[in-house]
This record gives C-alpha cells, structure tokens and sequence, in this order.
C-alpha cells in the first residue's frame, strides 16, 4: 500500500482524532493502518438463529411475502427486489402506498456479513433490520398483531413455523429470524477479485489490477473500502450532497419531516434540518451529522443508483465526486462540510485511471443473483362451519 | 350514564338487578327527547370536515373516515361488517356517527369511556381500521397549504396530529339529528301508539332510554355470531388482531365475539354490546354489533322472540307477544325517530383533494 500522499499528517490526525473523541466512531485510516483486501469468507452465523434448509425456505417465503407489512401489498422485496439488485433502482427507496422513502435501498446481498444494518447502523442484526422495515411507516407500515394474525390463517405457514420453530401458532419474533436466515442465504463470494486474492492472478483484467493498485494507492478508496467486506463498517462523511429531490417533490419533502421525528431530533433540528444528519440520529453529537457507512462495493454492478440518498447513477459519477475531493458536478457537497472527512482530498485521476478504478470495482460483483419467486401460501378459515355452530348451540 | 371500563360491572349488574320485563313504570327511565344544542366552533368544524373525507389520513392514503361512515348511509355503512383498511377486513358493523357526540361511551363493546378525541386516535391509530402513523399524517398536512390555512383559521396554529384529533371531534359535533318526526312531534297515530308499547309492554326503554334512546350500557341480548367473521380469513385476521391485542386469553380459539368482556375480563360480560342509539335507523341497516339483521321489522321480531339465545342473556329479554299491528306501530315509531338525510354541503366536504402534495418552494430557505 502506498499512501504516502497522507502520511505524515494523517498520521498526526488520527492520533489527534483518537487522544480527543476517545471512542469517536471515526478514526482515520494511514498507511498500514487499513487492512487489506480480502477474500470473502462464510458469513458469521448467529448462534441463536442456526441456519437450516427448512427455516431459510420459509424465509423465503416470508421475504416476498407482501403480507408481512401494513395493507398486505409491501413486503421485503417490494423494496429489495431481486431484479433490481435485490435493492429499488431509484434514488430514495420506494416506500409504502402513499409514501416516499428518504434514503437509497440497500442490497440484501452480502448484508449477513455486516454488524449493523442501515446507512446509519441503527440496527445491530438482520432480525432487527427486518423487524424495523417491515414496521417502518413508510417502508413496511405494519403492526405485529394484525400480520401475526395474517399468518395464524395460512395452514402452510401454521405447518412450517411448527416444524422449524415447533411454536403452535407463527410468532412475529420468529419471522425476523426466518428472514434473516434467508438473507444469510444470499452471499456472493466468488466475484473475480475474490478470485485474484485467492491466487488466480487471470481472473482480473490488466485495466482492473491497475484500478486496484489506485484503489489501494493514489485514491486512497482503502482508506475506509478495506478488507474482505468492502467497508470498514464505520461512518463517515464524504460530503455526498442532500438529495435535490426534497426541494422539487411534496411526498419527498413529507417523508424528510417524519423521518426527524421517527429518528429523534430536536425542536430546532426539526425546524432547520435540511439534509439527512445520518449518525447523528444514534449518536446526537453534532461532528456525526452527515455521516454514513461506509457502503461496501461488492454486487455494486446491479445496485444503481450509489450513495446513502442514490444522487449518484453511475460508477463514473462516483468516482469523479471523489476525484473532485467530495463534490458533484455542480460543486454541492455535505451540509456539514465541518464534518467532511480528511481523506477525501482532490485524487487528480486521470480519465484512464478513473476507467481502471471503474474496471476494478466492477470485479466486485460477479453473476447476477436471481432468483425463482415462490409461490405464496393462501388463507384459509381456521373453523369449519359446524364448528362455528356448534359453538354458539353451546352458548 | 354509560359504561366505564372500572365502574361499568356494577352499573351493570345493579341495572339487571331491576329485573324488569313487562310492565315498565313510566318515569322510571330518562325521558325521551330532543337532543341537546351543542357549541360548534365552524370554523373547526370545516376543518374536521375536510379531514374526515380525506384519505390522506390514513397510512396508505387509500380509505378516509368516510368509507365506511357513510354520509348516505347515516354515517354507517350498508355492509354487514365494515369494510376495514385495505389488507384486512372487519369483524363488527360500522356504527352511525349522527349524534356520536352526545355520547360518552364508544365502540360496541364500550372500550372508550373518556372522549371522542381519543376515540378519533383510536380509528386512525389502529392496523385494521386506518393504520395511521400520526407523525406522518401530521407532515402530510403542512404539506397541503389548504390545511395550512384551515388550521391557523382555527386558531390551532399550525398543522398537528393532536389538533386532527380536536378538529374531527368538532365536525362530529355537527351530525346531530335534524327535522325528526319525533323531535319535532309530528308522530303518525301508529307510531304514537308504537311509542307507548316502546315505554310499556315492550320494555323497549329499559335499555333504549333518554334523548338518544340508549343507557350507553352493555347487555348480552343473544344477537347470533356473525359466521363471516370468521369464516372469512380477511374478517378473522382484524379480529385476531383486536382480540390479541385487547389480552384476551385463548384468543386463536375464539370463536365468538367477547364484546364487552374484552374490557373486563369477566366471564358474566361474554358477548355483551352496548345499547346502541335508536336514532337515525332509516338509514343505517343493517342493525346489530355485527349487523346480523337486516330489517327494523326483523329486529322488532327478535325482541318479540324474547332475544336469541345465550346462557348469558339478560333477563330483561322475555317473549313479548307482540300482534302484527303492535310490531307495525313500534317500527313506525323507531323510522320517527330519523331526521333529515345529513347528506348536503353543510356536512358533506365536496371540494377535491389535490392529487399530489405541492411542493414547498424555497425550501431550503423556509424553517420547517
């Protein structure tokens, strides 16, 4: 690795950085500090939700199962849709009827492999992030009684939370759990790179293993793009602008109200917000506005658009936002431009660089997983007539 | 008067104490009457108008307060059990709103005791009625610049849930009974002769009493299980999820609706409604908790039959042996109880809704 572009001060920095915030959620990466690409393993495995063939076929179900939400019409997939990069090819999620998202939808690809869930990590497993969409008024919408009522009505479901759960009737706790073992199911780790780390020097390209010495050297990607996930799993703001979105449209701008409300905010943060504060909604410390996760690059081939807010379409849009030090195009950055990160520093890439980046991260991502959609269970009455009648002969 | 969910069982038990059937001593009940004048703000009242047919306070947007309180309908709904929010059904009958606020006692099975500003969170709150995050619907009104101005014309300041949940209350306020026969004592001979069988043989007033013709108490009269219920999943699911979350115990065996005991929690209260409002019944059929019968003159028939059948039934209920003439005359006097159609302008919000929220300009600039 070759950085010696930060070096010395960053070196300082990061000291600074970590003697004065302590456990701050962000340090700053220098030469050798950012381990190194990696091959990806199995994902870890929660040792209270075992992964079995049973309980991920359910999970399945339940995954594209619209049921699991408010009016029966949004699901998992309706917003992590397998065709569009198990994510929704639009800036901002879509959300529930009536509503708009406010942030970009996260592939489920590769999420087993993460400790927190969100751009801004608010939840700490995939059962949480399940539970917390799938109740979320403008992403699922729905309340645990009436969809556990839903799946106490389908005999299919009453059969195979009994046999992977051996509960009576389908619990809502057990659901997340089912998804996410689902979700664990869904890993990709034999994309080209994983190849080349592994040895087979063939599977990139010459563009592509010039793209990964940038990435590990004159970008300085790895600064925070390290290691097997593509992330270190921290957050950080890169000066991504807010999205214009919440200037030109009503429900986007209805949505940006709610969201200071069901993130928590201040009176006058609720006033003036005009961005989305990111980690600051978990922290509540004003130099954590305007800080995301680092988004991993794997699968990237298929999730577009890019960025916490999807103002990015393109990988070349991406990459010249981080040659420009963290603009756009029209020069827009983070509302918190205090906040920015150091590392994002103008690259002066050139146009074949910035190819030789875009091959590399395309390596990332390898077949596109698709997936036959399941045929979904159906109602049916829990009581037969005479058993009704029966009932109220006996009143 | 009414139920309230502590002192409601020994009101209850002290009212079946009286063990009265036939014979009823004139005075012994609230008189009936005309109801009383209530103070309407208008321009709240316009407010809540406008809130009460919008869709856009529901969590899909998809269904306002008025699909299944139908204006033509008496401020109910002509299905047997309402309709619910869109993904689920319903497990009980849509009761009329005209003159819900002269009561103090709401819901069939008289869960709400205090105020109809709770009882306006409680339709919009719950999953299976409009399933309604109150931040979001709160944004979605500042977001209508015709609501910015309603509020602030009210004197609520800007746009919030708590002040929805005032406004709708006001409106509410505006459906009381207009023009009926009986208030304005233009009774026909047999509904005269229906309004003394009403007060006497028929024992009518021992529940049905006062200027709403209801004690606002609840009695188990042995209205027969609605099988659609639970015979359809749609129905049974939003029943589940009541009874689930009410902490009614064996809830998934259920199959009856627990009515008032699901306040209680006493096995005595199985299956008991409250009395409902004798107003307005032209236009609210059909009639029950679960609008098991279609007809006044069935309804009529099933009290003359002494109620239908449960161990738990008052004993208030006896056979009344009611000629063909009397049942006739006691429907005349229940239709003179119904007034003008509240289906104009003055109670109907007739102006569209924009189809888009409009944007808010200069938003960077503007606090929110």
């Amino acid at each position: 690795m070759k950085l010696k572009k930060y070096t010395p001060t960053l070196v300082a920095a990061a000291i600074a950085t970590v003697l004065l915030a302590g456990f701050s959620a962000t340090t700053i990466s220098a030469e050798g500090s950012a381990p190194a690409l990696a091959p990806l393993g199995d994902p870890p495995i929660p040792p209270d939700n075992l992964q079995t063939p049973e309980k991920i076929e359910l999970g399945k179900l339940l995954f594209f199962d619209p049921r699991i939400g408010g009016d029966a019409s949004t699901g998992c997939s309706t917003c992590h849709e397998p065709d569009q990069g198990w994510a929704w090819a639009e800036d901002f999620s879509r959300g529930y009827p009536g509503t708009v998202h406010w942030r970009n939808s996260q592939t489920i690809i590769n999420s087993a492999y993460f400790p927190r869930q969100f751009w801004a990590g608010s939840a700490s497993s995939n059962e949480k992030q399940a539970k917390s969409a799938a109740k979320g008024g403008v992403a699922g919408n729905g309340e645990d009684d009436i969809m556990e009522a839903r799946l106490a009505l389908i005999p299919e479901y009453r059969k195979r939370f009994k046999e992977v759960f051996g509960t009576e009737w389908p619990l809502i706790f057990d659901v997340w759990h089912a998804i996410s073992a689902f979700e664990r199911s869904l890993v990709q780790k034999d994309t080209p790179v994983d190849k080349y780390l592994q040895g087979d020097k063939s599977a990139l390209s010459e563009e592509a293993v010039r793209g990964k010495a940038l990435f590990e050297g004159k970008a300085g990607c790895i600064q925070c793009h390290n290691g097997a996930l593509t992330s270190d799993t921290d957050y950080h703001n890169v000066g991504v602008p807010p999205n214009i979105r919440w200037e030109e449209d009503g429900l986007a701008q209805i949505t940006f109200r709610f969201e200071q409300y069901a993130k928590g905010q201040t009176e006058e943060g609720y006033r003036s917000a005009k961005s989305d504060w990111g980690f600051y909604y978990r922290s509540k410390n004003k130099w954590d506005r305007g800080k995301f996760r680092t988004a991993p690059l794997r699968y990237i081939a298929y999730t577009a658009p890019y960025m916490h807010n999807g103002v990015f379409y393109t990988l070349e849009e991406v990459i010249d936002f981080y040659d420009r030090g963290g603009f756009d195009e029209e020069g827009r950055t983070t509302a918190f431009p205090e906040n920015k990160s150091p590392l994002i520093k103008p690259l002066g890439l050139s146009d074949e660089e910035k190819a030789d980046l875009i091959a590399f991260l395309e390596a990332y991502s390898g077949e596109e997983i698709m997936i036959e959609k399941p045929e979904l269970p159906e109602y049916a009455p829990l009581f037969t007539k005479a058993e009704l009648e029966a009932a109220q002969e006996a009143k | 008067m009414g139920v309230r969910v502590k002192t409601g069982r020994t009101v209850l038990a002290a009212t079946i104490g009286l063990g009265v059937a036939l014979g009823v001593q004139a005075g012994e009940y609230p008189d009936l009457g005309p109801l009383p004048q209530l103070k309407i703000d208008a321009a709240k009242a316009e407010l809540g108008k406008r809130l009460f047919f919008d869709r856009r306070i529901s969590g899909d947007a998809g269904i306002s307060c008025a699909d299944c309180h139908k204006p033509e309908n008496g401020y109910a709904h002509p299905d047997a059990l309402s309709p619910g929010y869109p993904g689920n059904g319903h497990f009980r009958n849509s009761a009329s709103l005209v003159n819900t606020a002269h009561k103090n006692v709401w819901n069939w099975d008289g869960r709400i005791g205090t105020n109809l500003n709770d009882m306006t969170r409680e339709m919009l709150t719950e999953d299976y009625i409009m399933n309604m995050d109150m931040r979001i619907m709160q944004e979605r009104a500042k977001q209508d610049p015709v609501y910015v101005k309603m509020f602030k014309d009210a004197g609520y300041g800007e746009p919030s849930n708590g002040s929805v949940r005032k406004a709708i209350p006001e409106y509410l306020k505006t459906l009381t009974s207009k023009n009926a026969p009986f208030d304005s004592g233009k009774l026909s001979p047999a509904a005269k002769k229906g309004q003394a069988l009403f007060e006497g043989k028929a024992g009518c007033i021992q529940c049905h009493n006062g200027p709403m013709l209801t004690d606002l108490k609840a009695y188990n009269t042995g209205v027969p299980e609605n099988f659609d219920v639970f015979l359809d999943p749609m129905n049974h699911q939003a029943f589940l999820a009541f009874v689930m979350f009410q902490g009614v115990p064996d809830y998934m065996n259920m199959k009856r609706d627990p009515g008032y005991y699901n306040v209680t929690l006493e096995q005595q209260d199985m299956g008991s409604f409250v009395t409902p409002s004798l107003r307005e019944l032209k236009y609210t059929a059909p009639y029950m908790h679960n609008g098991m019968i279609g007809t006044l003159a069935e309804v009529v028939e099933f009290y003359n039959g002494g109620g239908g059948k449960d161990s738990r039934k008052s004993d208030k209920l006896k056979a009344l042996n009611l000629s063909a003439e009397e049942k006739q005359d006691l429907v005349a006097f229940l239709e003179s109880l119904s007034g003008d159609p509240l289906t104009g302008p003055g109670y109907v919000w007739s102006e569209e809704y924009p189809s888009e929220y409009p944007v808010i300009e200069n938003w960077r600039q503007v606090r929110n």
